[in-house]
């Protein structure tokens, strides 16, 4: 007897770019949401990230984990980094 | 002839779906109603004139494609009948809504498991109960429709305990949890036209812990009543303590409703006070914990003042659920989500 198997097809969105750009001489900058670890993880992955591409490591901010990033913050990053990692938990 | 769409696994004489399935880390540990192919289309008939690969949602973490034919194969496997699809599939559209933030959902630590509760006709064609035991077993369309859509975030939105559910002691609500609002009981309008759905149907998502009982069997003052509600209501080690923004689903029994509707209450005057009355002194908070999560105005509070733990009276979402009896019980939310009001529709 056939059965159905339950989970379908996960979703593929069109990349938007085919491959990243050079990084040489960007600037990282970290949103570190203040939950457990998340710090120690964010720095370690920048500090990887600027070592194995020439980019920099700029600014550190914090943000609420339970609400929206702040206007403010969002402004300084814009104006100052190139990429922001961001995202993780405890 | 097979659908043309989707996967299919040889089920061998002697396996139970629940064996094979096992095997593949799929569903809830309970057993499994096999989904062959006839079942699935039996219960897409619950579905009429749409189509059963749309996509109806994408759900994180994994980013699966809810389509009515996936939806309907989990509905299947939890014992559902196809009256029952609709609903699962308005659940699943309204989970998938950007204020409802069903990857932290599905993802946290935390317990929370999202609250279906039925509303309108579709309670009564289909069965549901939203009177006596309406959060306990016993009945088919409850039971099963909250289990479809537990299986749903399991195999399709990847909420499997470890790499898509974090939840560090899981909760008897991830298994289902799903209720109907007690219209018939209830003194006030049905909660779906309040929050401004005009349809003969709704389904309400509201993801938050297992209901936490508040129990009043001597008064017929409603400040009386809410007191024991603002007092389930204020305990430290819920998540919107930590928070104080996130929502509450405030679940009266029809004896303590009539109790505040027979002294002229509304429900909105219910919500005012028990956002008046929940409140707790900002320095105890502040103490309990380092890393809360307020608004810039909480955080400005003085240590003797008192704050609410929500940041305003609409998070306070009251409704009907319930027998005989004077039990009610206080849903608190997850904290950073939303709950949202769908019309039902296929």
């Amino acid at each position: 007897m056939l059965i159905h198997e339950p989970c379908g097809t996960v979703h593929t969105p069109p990349l938007a770019l085919a491959e990243p750009p050079p990084l040489v001489g960007a600037t990282i900058g970290v949103l570190d949401n203040t939950k457990p670890n998340a710090g120690v993880l964010l720095h370690r992955l920048a500090g990887r990230l600027a070592e194995r591409t020439g980019a920099v490591v700029g600014p550190v901010v914090t943000k609420n984990a339970a609400t929206p990033c702040e206007d403010q913050v969002l402004d300084r990053l814009g104006k100052e980094v190139r990429i922001v990692l961001t995202g993780s938990a405890d | 002839m097979l659908a043309d769409t989707g996967s299919f696994l040889d089920l061998p004489d002697g396996t139970t779906a629940q064996d094979l399935y096992e095997a593949r880390g799929w569903g809830d540990g309970l057993p499994l109603v096999a989904p062959t192919p006839e079942r699935v289309a039996e219960m897409l008939a619950g579905c009429p004139g749409t189509d059963p690969d749309e996509v109806v949602a994408v759900l994180p973490p994994r980013d699966g494609e809810a389509t009515r034919r996936i939806l309907a194969v989990n509905a299947v496997l939890a014992g559902c009948r196809p009256e029952h699809l609709p609903v699962l599939v308005t659940a699943v559209r309204a989970l998938a809504r950007p204020e409802v933030n069903l990857r932290g959902v599905n993802a946290t630590t935390h317990c929370v498991a999202p609250l279906l509760v039925v509303h309108g006709e579709v309670a009564d064609t289909a069965g549901y109960n939203g009177g006596l035991g309406a959060f306990g077993p016993g009945n088919r369309a409850n039971a099963s429709t909250g289990r479809a859509l537990r299986l749903v975030l399991m195999h399709v939105a990847g909420a499997v305990p470890g790499p898509g559910d974090a939840s560090t002691q899981g909760g008897p609500a991830k298994y289902g949890y799903c209720v109907a609002e007690n219209t018939a009981d209830s003194p006030w309008e049905d909660y779906a036209h309040r929050v401004g759905v005009d349809a003969p149907s709704a389904v309400t998502v509201h993801c938050g812990e297992a209901p936490h009982n508040a129990h009043d069997m001597e008064s017929d003052d409603p400040v009386r009543i809410l007191a024991k509600i603002a007092s389930a209501m204020t305990s430290t080690g819920q998540n919107n303590a930590a928070i104080s923004q996130g929502e509450y689903v405030v679940a009266l029994c029809p004896e303590h409703a009539a109790a505040c509707a027979d002294a002229g209450w509304s429900p909105d005057d219910v919500s005012r006070h028990l956002y008046e009355q929940a409140t707790m002194r900002v320095g105890d908070l502040r103490d309990a914990f380092a890393l809360r999560a307020w608004a810039p105005w909480q955080e400005e509070l003085a240590d003797d003042d008192r704050m609410s733990m929500t940041e305003r009276p609409e998070n306070i979402r009251v409704l009907v659920v319930g027998g005989p009896g004077k039990h009610s019980s206080v849903v608190p939310s997850w904290g950073m989500t939303r709950s949202v009001t769908l019309p039902v529709e296929p």
